[in-house]
């Protein structure tokens, strides 16, 4: 069964792809630097009228929690991670490292670049995770 | 020359290059350009005694409403804070950086504080600033650092011992105006360490993941033009022909990276520099061959073709004989220009080697080394190999 990106189906079967990740408990295992927040702009061509952040609750090695929150909310994330709906397709799809399109300007990030850099291997697992699950993206015929 | 099936990329170079002897006198006009009316030069401390900051000030005429010259070699938040309160005093719609790396990194950050409000700490990220920022000429005294066309600055944080990235479309300056006459003066040992961080900007972007072919051209010819002129730059300070060129070098080579990105030497050397505070193009000068025998079986091709662009001829060269060439190379050309060869000489003390490692990993360049690092020990025998 294919989950619409983003939903609350698809960010819980996220956090399950993520905890079922040998790679990301290794990699992730000394994060201790809190949130990170994944905004997804808005795009009302895809009936997205509003921003939607993705706040990963992570910690060591396992995200111990994941939730859709307003945008406000997740300014409160020491980490902000923010593209348009076409950007995270692209890393959803594997297709864009986040690292790499936050240096390109393709996406944007608040918050600590050498702690994030230091998490390369860990934020490619995670988008590794990303891409196991099966997602029907907005913009796309069903 | 091949390029992989999944090349994409986004080339950025909007700044208006001016390029002359005696192109600094153009301030005015291009101060008028961007409908400044309240100029503020940002300088430092040695250079607003000369004659250099001078000439700056009477091309501006009325429009210079003050001069900013607390800038240190390690500019700082303090500092930009600082910047930002006499700015605002007058008014400043307008910056005119004149100087090396920390003015222009100086003027991009007040450039921040000024449009957006706030401490600049407020605005660490990667392109979160949501509009344009005050306009900016930059004027460089150094023909090395490239930040006049580059989309980043490195302000430090004194306070916390570290080091903020600032990167963003909007901090890409307006206006470079390149005039050789502004570094004449540049010593002998300042004028190569400076122009060889030029050239590992060349090297790091042909080397780095994100290489591109239009960031290639630049670097490449960057690489020739650094070889012909650095060494003549060197040994005679008024050879003006030199001077220009390797402004026009380094420009090309700012250019180059600021989009094609940098890699491991830049990583180690801004490690190296902040703790035992080694001057970056010396820490960069030193650490650039060790990095390419690192990195040579990631990208022999590459350093085959960077071997070619320093006047070697690689042809029938199996292509890591050809890129341990381009290592030999650089020792020698070094060595030519009296930079120094080992970190030892720089008073870098080896028990502090392991700890700059760990640093290492988390700056941003390394994102793009052709070989990917994650192991401090790997970066550890790099610099126990330089010291």
């Amino acid at each position: 069964m294919a989950y619409r990106f983003p939903s609350e189906e698809w960010i819980h079967e996220y956090q399950k792809a993520i905890n079922a990740s040998e790679d990301y408990k290794k990699s992730g295992a000394t994060w201790t630097a809190g949130a990170v927040c994944l905004v997804v702009l808005a795009n009302p061509s895809i009936d997205m009228e509003k921003e939607i952040g993705i706040w990963l609750g992570l910690n060591k090695g396992v995200c111990e929690e994941i939730r859709l929150v307003t945008v406000e909310e997740a300014q409160k994330a020491p980490f902000v991670i923010t593209g348009d709906y076409s950007r995270w397709k692209q890393v959803v799809l594997g297709e864009l490292e986040p690292i790499q399109g936050m240096m390109q300007g393709k996406l944007k990030l608040k918050g600590d670049l050498p702690t994030i850099v230091r998490y390369v291997k860990a934020s490619q697992d995670l988008v590794e995770c990303a891409s196991k699950v099966d997602t029907r993206f907005a913009d796309e015929s069903i | 020359m091949a390029y992989s099936k999944r090349l994409n990329f986004i080339f950025r170079a909007p700044t208006k290059i001016i390029f002359g002897t005696g192109a600094a006198k153009e301030a005015g006009i291009e101060a008028e350009a961007l409908k400044g009316t309240r100029v503020l030069i940002v300088t430092d401390q040695d250079l607003v005694k000369t004659d250099l900051v001078k000439t700056v000030k009477d091309a501006l005429g009325a429009k210079c409403a003050g001069i900013f010259s607390d800038v240190t070699p390690d500019t700082g938040l303090h500092i930009i804070d600082r910047g930002t309160k006499y700015g605002r005093t007058l008014g400043a719609d307008l910056l005119v950086s004149v100087g090396g790396g920390s003015s222009i990194d100086t003027a991009k950050g007040i450039a921040i504080c000024l449009t957006k409000g706030g401490r600049l700490e407020d605005h660490a990220g990667l392109n979160i600033l949501d509009g344009p920022i005050t306009p900016h000429i930059v004027i460089p005294t150094t023909a090395g650092t490239g930040s006049e066309v580059t989309y980043a600055a490195v302000i430090k944080d004194h306070e916390h011992k570290r080091k903020l990235l600032f990167a963003d479309n909007y901090l890409i300056p307006n206006v470079a105006i390149l005039d050789p006459n502004m570094t004449v003066g540049l010593p002998k040992r300042l004028t190569a360490a400076t122009g060889m961080d030029a050239l590992c900007h060349c090297i790091e972007a042909l080397h780095s993941r994100q290489a591109e072919p239009i960031a290639d051209a630049l670097a490449f010819h960057g690489i020739r033009m650094i070889k012909e002129f650095l060494p003549r730059a060197v040994e005679n300070g008024g050879d003006i022909i030199a001077r220009g060129q390797m402004l026009i070098a380094s420009c090309m080579a700012g250019a180059a990276f600021s989009n094609a990105q940098l890699g491991i030497v830049h990583a180690l050397a801004h490690c190296i520099g902040a703790r035992f505070g080694v001057p970056h193009g010396i820490a960069n000068s030193i650490l650039l061959p060790h990095c390419i025998l690192y990195n040579l079986d990631a990208c022999p091709d590459r350093y085959s073709q960077i071997a070619e662009a320093l006047g070697e001829e690689v042809g029938g060269l199996d292509p890591s004989k050809a890129a341990e060439q381009a290592a030999k190379t650089i020792w020698e050309f070094t060595k030519a220009i009296g930079m120094p060869q080992t970190l030892r000489e720089m008073n870098v003390e080896e028990s502090g080697l392991e700890e700059c490692a760990k640093d290492a990993l988390m700056d941003g360049s390394i994102v793009y080394n052709p070989k990917p690092v994650f192991d401090p020990g790997e970066i550890l025998k790099i610099y126990q190999m330089a010291f």
